[in-house]
């Protein structure tokens, strides 16, 4: 069989054809889209996006219950990186303000090198490194993309107990850097 | 005032209309990119432009600006001096037709009682005027898609002369019905003879939908734009041309969607007839507004024909129609 098409020649076809009643119907969907809610997100002036909790974005540093950094200043994650990029120098603390008496003097993360990948998460036998859930990475300055320890230890504008997965209201702000996207967390939707 | 004054503002009048005239058209591109932005926007759920000014109101202008600063780039194989005259020859036909072309009823000026005519001239043969005009701008397509020097382009020029030849009868033989009805070849006459709602389409709709149907062909419009098929042309007969010249076939091709609506209203809908708590102007504006909409929204909707798709509607289908159409407006008018 070459040509698998049976041709019908009921009246209903016939008529369905010279009235083009399959293109009507085509024409009728797309009207009545165009009176639907449209689904863009406007993402930088009035919506963002807040990714799952599993997604990996910039690190942060967390600090225990009493505030203390958890960081002991192993260089596990330095030496599990594959594209070396994180730099940790370790020092004694002698005043016990950290975790242990070892601390890190100098933890500096070169994200034009790093890939995201998770594996310092991983390699973390305090839990003090963790990917958040900031991507909005882009800056006018080099230097900007070599984070430091202090840097990393501020929390984060979405904290790890917040679900994602959502569309939150945000505002678009200026700093020195250029562009900022606020966040407003207590208005969620999901937007499918 | 002596006749001499007379005839010197006459000329006056007729220049300045077709300063105005011609003004609009260039103008024209502004309002329709925006409008068929916004309205695959809303066919495909999405918003369309936003951020150019308010509700991106200034992003023609934005695309004006760009257009007119890109550098204008000749290939170096090309046949320079028609690839530079190729989009001129395209804009004239498309331009000229308008010289024709009846926006409304006549109007006296106040102060100085002058009758005003809101057309350019009333020929006694405008109708074949204009679908003769408007047929030439072929030339500019075919010569854009030679003098690029480039396989696409040449293709896509190819299948724009043949898709004319092709579509051209059928408008024609479409627009014969309608000429019969009124008994005159002036676009002014056809449209006085649909007066109180005795609009054609009631009495020749498969001579309108022959006319829609072939005038979306005649503007390479979407399901028909073989010429420009990005899919397997690139984009077609224009793909080497870049900045102004790119624009002046945009132009081209805006213009040439509101001449087939302009006509679709004369021929068909009663041009500028209509209630009359709106001048008739109005209704004729209105009534092009929405065949550009009805263009618009079929270019969302429907997917491209295949060529020898569009070959076999255009031949087999609407020209035996067409011709069967005039048989049988022949047969009820005796």
């Amino acid at each position: 069989m070459s040509n698998n098409r049976k041709l019908n020649f009921s009246i209903t076809n016939i008529l369905k054809k010279v009235l083009f009643i399959d293109l009507i119907q085509g024409l009728a969907v797309t009207f009545g889209y165009t009176f639907t809610k449209t689904m863009t997100m406007r993402y930088p002036d009035e919506e963002t996006w807040i990714p799952y909790q599993r997604f990996r974005g910039l690190h942060t540093l967390n600090r225990n219950k009493a505030g203390r950094e958890l960081c002991v200043g192993c260089e596990l994650c330095a030496k599990s990186c594959p594209t070396q990029c994180i730099t940790v120098v370790p020092m004694e603390d002698k005043t016990g303000k950290g975790i242990a008496d070892r601390v890190a003097a100098r933890w500096e993360i070169n994200l034009l090198r790093c890939m995201f990948c998770g594996l310092c998460e991983d390699a973390c036998p305090t839990e003090a490194l963790k990917l958040g859930r900031q991507y909005e990475l882009a800056g006018k300055k080099m230097q900007r993309q070599f984070r430091s320890k202090d840097e990393l230890l501020a929390p984060q504008a979405i904290p790890f107990d917040f679900e994602g997965g959502v569309i939150v209201k945000a505002r678009l702000e200026r700093d020195e850097d250029g562009a900022v996207v606020k966040p407003d967390l207590s208005s969620q939707k999901r937007w499918w | 005032m002596s006749p001499a004054l007379i005839t010197i503002l006459e000329v006056v009048i007729i220049c300045v209309k077709v300063v105005v005239v011609c003004l609009i058209l260039f103008m024209l591109p502004l309002p329709l990119t925006y409008m068929e932005r916004k309205v695959a926007g809303h066919i495909q759920v999405r918003l369309g432009p936003f951020r150019t000014g308010f509700h991106g109101l200034l992003q023609p202008f934005a695309d004006m600006l760009k257009l007119i600063f890109k550098e204008d780039i000749i290939p170096s194989q090309a046949d320079r001096f028609l690839f530079k005259i190729a989009p001129i020859i395209a804009m004239v036909p498309v331009f000229t037709v308008y010289a024709t072309v009846p926006f409304g009823e006549s109007v006296t000026i106040p102060f100085i009682n002058q009758k005003l005519n809101l057309y350019i001239s009333d020929m006694n043969v405008g109708i074949l005027y204009v679908l003769a005009i408007a047929g030439l701008s072929v030339y500019g397509m075919i010569l854009a898609g030679w003098a690029s020097n480039s396989k696409y382009p040449m293709l896509g020029g190819l299948r724009s002369s043949a898709q004319m030849i092709s579509y051209e009868l059928a408008l024609s033989l479409a627009a014969v019905g309608v000429v019969m009805m009124s008994n005159s070849l002036s676009l002014l006459d056809i449209v006085r003879g649909q007066y109180d709602w005795h609009w054609n389409i009631i009495y020749q709709p498969v001579g309108f939908f022959i006319f829609l149907i072939a005038g979306i062909a005649e503007i390479n419009r979407i399901p028909f734009d073989m010429p420009e098929d990005e899919g397997t042309l690139g984009a077609g007969y224009h793909s080497e041309y870049s900045a102004m010249r790119f624009a002046f076939f945009m132009l081209t091709e805006y213009v040439a969607m509101v001449t087939i609506s302009t006509l679709g209203v004369i021929l068909f809908f009663g041009g500028w007839d209509g209630p009359s708590f709106l001048p008739g102007i109005v209704w004729f504006v209105l009534k092009v507004i929405a065949f550009i909409y009805f263009f618009m929204w079929a270019r969302f909707t429907f997917p491209r024909y295949r060529f020898d798709q569009l070959m076999a509607i255009g031949w087999k289908i609407l020209l035996p129609l067409a011709l069967l159409n005039i048989l049988i407006t022949g047969l009820v008018i005796i």
